[in-house]
């Protein structure tokens, strides 16, 4: 039976999922290594043990899970996290580590360009805020602070095209990836000259960018037979993982909308145009040559959970994270919807979207005397809750948003999922797939396997597991509060520079 | 109970093991103005309280020290109680001649029979910060009398004997940090310190009971824990990271194959090579050719 085989890069592990052309799950494997943080707002990534990690992670999926089932594989698709830089020098060997998306070292850098006369065109432009997590502030940062590294860097390439030169040898990026480095043109696809201008870079500093559907690079053969890969297999450059995850949740049409709930939250649509915001808020990021996928990031999603579950709760021995956050779900149906009058506002790492502010912090309000930890728990979930509706309530003024699809660890439990419903007063869906970014690479491989003849047919293919209906009377709760989360979020902007300071 | 203080130079007693600046076991009846001033650490001080309640402090940070805690004060650091005294109470204090300037690096000298690697490793653990005091470690107790005993009865093999404690002394307290350090704590933040210590140690000859211990787990629970975590087995979770070091040593310098071998942990450029080929289809020579 042929078969597709998928590999998703994102910022802690890989993974690796194999489907048939049916599109159901035959194997899943996935390895993971460490985030680096030399030091503070700094986040990077070892690019030689992300490549040494597809490659044992692969190698283990293939020999012992695909070969003895006599699968025929026909592709390769790839999938990454968006915003790394990885700097290379001539010979393709990188210097020093990739920077992620959550590294924020680029802060200053990012002000500087938000200022400058071309921000507006540039942000139009390109699709990507103007933020510290984009390469455009992150190469200039290079430039500004390690002068050496710059100037010896021959090319600026994310962790994907580096995974993917390993494979083959060649420098190619795809749109999606492109879109997400506030250096490409989403309109004309090419490389923006105004972003170019900022760190006088060249586009010869850059891989060739193809479609997502690209297929003409070669497996290296060495690989293929250490891998025990048919020579032939096709490698497809794929798109990245917050492009893939909506497809993957079956979101494609009008009147759909993703939230993803994992490390960090998404809120995201897909369409035909790009959603011009006058305050520059919503990411606009290229899948296809026809469909734009926007929206809006939060980075305080699950990782907020993470704090409060090693924080507030003593356990008595080491547990995974997501056993902790779990229990930390079934504890919150204790306290009532609304937290009895309980608000958390979840900026504990600054905020992207909505509000774009690095200097956002955290806070409890309305304590009394009779709230318990319990509340302060479930006031926690409600707050990251809000946020993600903050976000989804300013999309809706561009696009009408009827049916939300979850994806991501935590959006998809039965709790949360819950809330999610009665927050928004939405709709709710959880589909069957345990790996939405997997499968939506799998399905740009159906469509180069000619199962289906485009995006719009390959997300009507997602089924759906569960769907959670709002309950009025909590929406209303929920609506209240919501009012004056945005109230405390506008008023406090001058506090959260003072105490940022501070800290 | 016998109450003594031996210092280096002065006590007889001590004069075998030219490394103990000082061991003595005091009991305090009365507060005497300026006994302990804040003064600057002179070797590596264990101070373990057997009665009382003192409250000691270690450069800024003031802590509250209750009988069977132990503090570790490293050379250099201020050190003392800022009364300038001594409360009511008793309480044994060893310091060793410990070169350990370079944080990461605990110099003990010809009397250890610590080896090379298990050293760079204990230096590791205990160097991390905020570890200044380790409560309810009645295991130090016991190994100081022991000590004790040895140093006043002059037995047989005794002045091997002593320094085999004082090594005792060092394992110990590093097991007994790395297990406060990952008490209650989320696998995840575990792994990353975990994948930090290899990292900085890779030519090390790690086995999976050493990793385990080293963040306080039993090896079934960690092999488990790991392999669900991260998807590989401890060892090959390992592995993992020598091959990635290996690449970039490959890449970025002349060393010859046999020096990176062994600078990442692979006992023989043999088994380097059969390794490197295995996960990425080429041997180190080649791939260094290639690029």
């Amino acid at each position: 039976m042929d078969c597709i085989i998928t590999i998703d890069i994102n910022t802690s592990a890989v993974k690796i999922a194999a489907y048939d052309l049916a599109g159901r799950l035959m194997a899943f494997r996935k390895g993971s290594f460490s985030i680096l943080y030399p030091q503070a707002d700094h986040s990077e990534q070892d690019p030689e043990q992300v490549f040494i990690t597809v490659l044992f992670v692969l190698k283990d999926l293939v020999r012992e899970q695909i070969l003895p089932s006599n699968h025929n594989i026909i592709s390769i698709v790839f999938s990454a996290s968006m915003h790394s830089v990885l700097p290379i020098d001539s010979r393709g060997n990188p210097l020093g580590n990739a920077i992620i998306w959550a590294d924020n070292r680029a802060k200053n850098e990012a002000d500087f360009i938000k200022k400058s006369a071309n921000a507006n065109s540039i942000y139009e432009n390109t699709g990507t805020p103007i933020h510290a997590m984009s390469p455009l502030a992150k190469i200039a940062w290079i430039k500004n602070i390690q002068p050496e590294r710059f100037r010896k860097t021959s090319k600026f390439i994310s962790i994907k095209e580096y995974i993917i030169y390993q494979f083959t040898n060649q420098y190619v990026i795809d749109y999606s990836m492109a879109s997400a480095t506030g250096l490409f043109n989403i309109k004309e696809k090419r490389w923006e000259q105004d972003s170019l201008d900022i760190s006088e870079l060249k586009t010869t500093q850059f891989s060739d960018y193809v479609s997502v559907f690209n297929a003409d690079l070669k497996l290296k053969p060495g690989l293929a037979k250490s891998l025990q890969l048919p020579k032939n297999t096709k490698i497809i450059i794929g798109s990245t993982d917050g492009c893939l995850a909506t497809l993957g949740s079956g979101v494609f049409g009008e009147g759909q909308a993703t939230i993803s709930i994992s490390h960090t939250g998404a809120v995201r649509v897909a369409g035909k145009k790009v959603i011009k915001d006058k305050e520059n808020r919503f990411f606009n990021y290229i899948l296809d040559e026809e469909t734009y996928i926007s929206g809006g990031p939060t980075n305080n999603a699950g990782v907020v959970l993470e704090w409060f579950a090693s924080s507030f709760r003593n356990h008595p021995s080491i547990v995974d994270f997501e056993d902790a956050v779990e229990d930390l779900f079934k504890e919150a149906t204790l306290v009532k919807s609304g937290s009895n009058g309980l608000l958390f506002l979840p900026y504990l790492l600054g905020e992207r979207a909505p509000i774009w502010n690095s200097n956002a912090r955290g806070s409890y309000f309305g304590i009394n005397i009779k709230h318990q930890p319990k509340h302060f728990l479930r006031a926690t979930i409600e707050g990251i809750i809000f946020e993600i509706y903050s976000i989804g309530k300013i999309l809706e003024m561009y696009r009408k948003i009827d049916k939300l699809y979850l994806t991501g660890k935590y959006a998809s439990l039965p709790i949360c999922a819950g809330i999610i419903a009665d927050v928004f007063g939405k709709q709710v869906i959880v589909s069957d797939e345990a790996e939405n970014v997997n499968k939506g690479a799998a399905l740009l491989g159906m469509i180069d396997a000619g199962v289906f003849k485009n995006l719009e047919e390959a997300a009507k293919s997602i089924t759906v597991k569960n769907v959670y209906e709002p309950v009025a009377e909590n929406n209303d709760t929920y609506q209240k509060l919501f009012d004056i989360f945005q109230r405390l979020t506008n008023k406090l902007s001058e506090e959260f520079e003072m105490i940022e300071k501070l800290q | 109970m016998n109450y003594f203080s031996l210092t280096k130079g002065k006590s007889e007693e001590i004069s075998s093991w030219p490394h103990v600046f000082e061991f003595s076991k005091m009991k305090i009846q009365s507060v005497k103005a300026d006994s302990f001033l804040m003064e600057e650490n002179q070797g590596v001080t264990f101070m373990y309280v057997l009665d009382g309640k003192y409250y000691w402090t270690i450069e800024n940070q003031t802590f509250t020290v209750f009988p069977n805690d132990l503090v570790v004060v490293f050379p250099g650091q201020l050190f003392g109680s800022l009364t300038g005294t001594f409360e009511v109470g008793t309480f044994v204090s060893l310091r060793l001649d410990v070169d350990f300037q370079d944080q990461s690096e605990l110099r003990l000298g010809d009397w250890s029979n610590i080896t090379e690697s298990e050293r760079r490793l204990i230096s590791q653990i205990i160097s991390q910060k905020d570890q200044s005091i380790i409560p309810n470690f009645k295991l130090f107790g016991e190994l100081a009398s022991k000590i004790e005993s040895e140093i006043f009865a002059n037995e047989v093999g005794y002045k091997t004997k002593i320094n085999n404690l004082l090594d005792d002394i060092w394992i110990c307290t590093a097991r007994q940090m790395s297990k406060n350090e990952n008490q209650g704590r989320i696998f995840p933040q575990t792994f990353h310190r975990l994948d930090q210590m290899l990292r900085e140690n890779l030519s090390h000859p790690w086995t999976v009971e050493e990793m385990a211990a080293t963040i306080g787990l039993g090896t079934t629970t960690f092999t488990e824990k790991v392999k669900a975590f991260s998807g590989f087995p401890p060892l090959n979770y390992l592995i993992n990271l020598r091959i990635s070091e290996a690449i970039r040593l490959l890449k970025n310098s002349d060393r010859s194959l046999t020096d990176i071998a062994l600078d990442t942990g692979f006992y023989s450029s043999q088994h380097f090579s059969t390794t490197f080929k295995k996960l990425t289809g080429y041997t180190p020579g080649h791939f260094r050719k290639n690029n």
